[in-house]
């Protein structure tokens, strides 16, 4: 649990890092959305370029990238699998039942497997790089315009940011919990699954009432700093966007066109 | 003397609870003056100062601060009048970095951003956390963490701070940085000092002491006479003073003055016996 | 049971970018039967160490012997009920721990997890309540209706229904008032004179000096001295680098030597105070 939600923002510096959050948000998505305009070798080529560019200039390890493949690995190898022995085609290379190998098989294999490493790196790229708190002033702000229909667009924030504030916190009460259980007998991953399911609730119950007292005293703290219902608050924190976003906004229109041009090539 | 915060026959008791957390208490508290609440776990302390910013409502009596009675009308101007340092560092922390949990307070006031950069600033100077400002609470000790709930505090510029046994969870090292803190501010502003405790040499520098049990007020006088009731104390869950246990181990064969001697005091005098043997 | 640590390290995310060390090649004996203080700062490594002793922690490398079973980094967490049986661990903050729905079905938890019968867990339970200063009817009443204060009782109670030779205690004091401390304190002491082997980890030198007979400093995960209290307290090259802090009894007399009065070895505890002071007053 530490590893996935923790792991993820690297503190660091770079040109990346440097960007602001809601345009790496937005270039994010983008980006996965062109991923699927490639068509031949040149585009997947020129966009895995691009995504190891991009990589390059974050000064991140490459090796951060490739663990972040792992939690997906099951995955892109039964896609990859499937592409590889099930695309059907008049030209066989090797056939064995339901199975068949093809060239096109083969080739369609590749793209996929080269498309799940461009989603992943360029996502594990903005975690790496951004902050949750940046993340979550981001939704805010993309998330803004839906206050016209009286969506509580900032009470939604500041509880998403308090949320990514007490993940740690409830970790750490979750590993003592479990480490006093443990202490007292309790053998997690011992026996069947009734036993195996039995064993968490001397974890849960005690999780539920120190999340509530959490709550509790948070929620007395806020009041007694004058925190009434998100309404006529101010922001400490902004966002500010600059030239080198504008630029970065522009490198992504520039690729879409000459993926269009190589697409069509 | 004028009065700050008065509390007048005050009962409270928690729900699902047979007994009063607090039964018929009245006490004021003048301007400006450093007050120390003490009494064992379960005296009624938290309980108090949660009746005094509004944060729970009293069944009965009723509690004056600034010349405005606690009630829903007044609570949010009452609040602003007052801040809290509560016991957990860890439960009071709203903001994902330091200067963000300071400005918590000033952002629900709809302070301008100007102004909130200036006081964020200034507020992290007073308790000396300048240099931690962009770092995020789960890097910092228990002691910071206490520290920048107290500017936190002084940002909104409070004229009643409270603080709810803020330096029980600290370790020894984080409880002096954070008493030494508050000894700090004292001196440089006015402002009113409510402090929970039942560390009773924490109470040394306020100007009077409040013993709570049960829900009442049992005792209440200065610092010094409070200490004169020597093992009495325990009575009330608190422990005697260093120098009034050493003092009454010594008192079998050496002669010290009568009442309650502090350190210095203490041994001022047994230097002076020993000088003249 | 006599505990042994030899040459163990402990790290903590090894192979990450967030490797920490949590312990650096510490030895160490915790003898049988003694009242042993652990201290350091926070942060230091004391929690790690005593993890260590009932395996919720494994070494990264070197071994502990626990009575006559080792536990090293190979160490399969299958089989650990026998040694956590021995080892009772008093968290910080234990309150936080029960989960039953009454206070007797909580104390039993440990003990039938452990194996015994149910009907010798709830004699246990019993004996329990009693022993940590509550009256036998709060047996029925649920945990969470009590004060901290007594939910903290009852999860002492709880530790201690199993029977353990080895009592790990990591700061039972935290935030109870003066009275309660002294209680639960002098509670621990009688366990221990009663045959067992009681380690406690604390912040507070008042208590190492009033209740333990070793003491062991932990400082940047290393063990940086361990011996009797008095000793340790009287090794100005701790004091000197602020690894250590003293009791308030040899601040204290610290004081007095500034005034014509001399401590050859400070006194940790009240009553070595106030003998000394008499003696010297009396001028002999």
């Amino acid at each position: 649990m530490n590893k996935l939600i923790l792991g993820r923002y690297l503190p660091g510096d770079s040109i990346i890092y440097r960007l602001d959050p809601r345009g790496k948000f937005l270039i994010t998505f983008y980006f996965i959305g062109i991923v699927f305009l490639a068509n031949n070798v040149v585009s997947y080529g020129f966009l895995l370029l691009f995504v190891l560019f991009s990589v390059y200039i974050s000064k991140i390890n490459l090796g951060f990238f490739i663990k972040g493949l792992r939690p997906m690995l099951w995955l892109i190898l039964f896609t990859v699998l499937l592409q590889l022995f099930f695309t059907p085609s008049n030209d066989p290379i090797w056939h064995w039942g339901i199975f068949t190998l093809s060239t096109d098989g083969m080739r369609i294999a590749s793209y996929i497997f080269i498309r799940f490493v461009l989603i992943i790196f360029i996502s594990t790229l903005l975690t790496l790089t951004t902050t949750p708190i940046e993340i979550s002033d981001s939704i805010e702000s993309i998330l803004k315009p839906l206050k016209v229909i009286k969506f509580p667009v900032t009470q939604v924030a500041l509880m998403l940011s308090i949320a990514l504030r007490f993940v740690p916190l409830l970790i750490d009460e979750t590993t003592k919990i479990m480490d006093a259980q443990r202490a007292r007998g309790v053998d997690f991953g011992e026996g069947g699954l009734m036993h195996r399911i039995k064993s968490f609730v001397p974890i849960l119950i005690p999780l539920f009432v120190s999340s509530f007292s959490i709550a509790y005293d948070l929620a007395i703290a806020m009041e007694s700093r004058g925190y009434k219902d998100g309404e006529g608050r101010s922001k400490y924190r902004v966002l500010s966007w600059s030239r080198r976003d504008n630029i970065a906004l522009a490198v992504m229109i520039l690729i879409t066109i000459i993926l269009l041009f190589i697409r069509s090539y | 003397m004028e009065n700050i915060i008065s509390i007048k026959d005050v009962t409270y008791t928690y729900p699902e609870s047979k007994v009063s957390a607090i039964n018929k208490l009245s006490l004021d508290i003048h301007r400006n003056e450093w007050l120390s609440i003490v009494g064992k776990n379960g005296s009624g302390k938290s309980t108090l100062a949660k009746l005094i910013d509004g944060l729970i409502e009293s069944e009965s009596g009723r509690i004056i601060v600034d010349g405005q009675e606690v009630n829903e009308q007044n609570i949010w101007n009452i609040r602003s009048k007052i801040g809290i340092v509560f016991q957990n560092p860890d439960h009071q922390f709203v903001g994902a970095t330091v200067e963000d949990d300071v400005a918590f307070g000033l952002e629900n006031q709809g302070m301008p951003r100007d102004e909130m950069v200036k006081q964020v600033d200034e507020a992290l100077a007073m308790v000396d956390m300048q240099e931690y400002k962009t770092r995020d609470p789960q890097s910092l000790s228990g002691g910071q963490k206490q520290r920048v709930a107290i500017a936190g505090v002084l940002a909104t510029k409070p004229s009643i701070i409270i603080m709810d046994e803020s330096t029980s969870m600290l370790d020894p090292n984080g409880r002096r940085t954070v008493l030494n803190l508050v000894k700090q501010l004292r001196k440089q502003q006015d402002m009113t000092i409510i402090s929970i405790t039942h560390d009773i040499e924490e109470t040394e520098l306020s100007e009077r002491i409040v013993v709570l049990k049960s829900g009442e007020v049992v005792q209440e006088a200065d610092p010094k006479s409070i200490y004169n009731m020597g093992s009495e104390l325990i009575k009330y869950g608190l422990e005697e003073p260093f120098s009034n246990q050493v003092a009454s181990l010594l008192r079998d064969e050496l002669k010290l003055p009568k009442g309650y001697l502090n350190e210095e005091e203490l041994i001022q005098n047994i230097w002076k016996l020993s000088s003249k043997m | 049971m006599e505990i042994i640590f030899k040459n163990v390290t402990h790290s903590y995310e090894a192979n990450s970018p967030l490797e920490g060390l949590g312990l650096d090649d510490v030895s160490l004996t915790i003898h049988d039967k003694k009242f042993t203080a652990i201290v350091g700062k926070t942060g230091s490594g004391k929690s790690t160490l005593v993890r260590h002793i009932n395996a919720l922690l494994k070494p990264t490398s070197g071994s502990i012997m626990v009575g006559d079973r080792e536990i090293t980094s190979e160490t399969n967490n299958k089989n650990l009920k026998p040694l956590r049986k021995n080892v009772g661990m008093v968290f910080q903050f234990p309150e936080s721990q029960l989960f039953e729905d009454t206070v007797e079905k909580d104390i039993m938890f440990g003990p039938m997890n452990f194996g015994m019968s149910e009907s010798d867990a709830k004699e246990s339970a019993r004996k329990m309540i009693k022993l940590v200063g509550l009256e036998e009817d709060y047996l029925d009443k649920s945990p969470f209706d009590l004060s901290g204060g007594q939910m903290r009782r009852v999860a002492i109670a709880g530790v201690l229904a199993s029977n353990p030779e080895t009592i790990i205690l990591d700061e039972p004091t935290a935030g109870l008032d003066p009275v309660g401390r002294k209680e639960i304190m002098d509670l621990f002491k009688n366990l221990q004179e009663q045959g067992r082997t009681v380690i406690l980890i604390t912040h507070n030198m008042d208590d190492v000096a009033n209740y333990a007979e070793e003491m062991v400093v932990i400082h940047d995960a290393k063990v940086v001295a361990s011996g009797k209290p008095k000793d340790i307290f009287n090794d100005n090259k701790l004091l000197k680098n602020d690894i250590l802090t003293l009791p308030r009894s040899a601040v204290f007399a610290q004081k007095l030597a500034q005034r014509e009065f001399s401590f050859p070895q400070l006194p940790i505890t009240i009553s070595e105070l106030t003998t000394e002071i008499k003696r010297q007053v009396h001028g002999d």
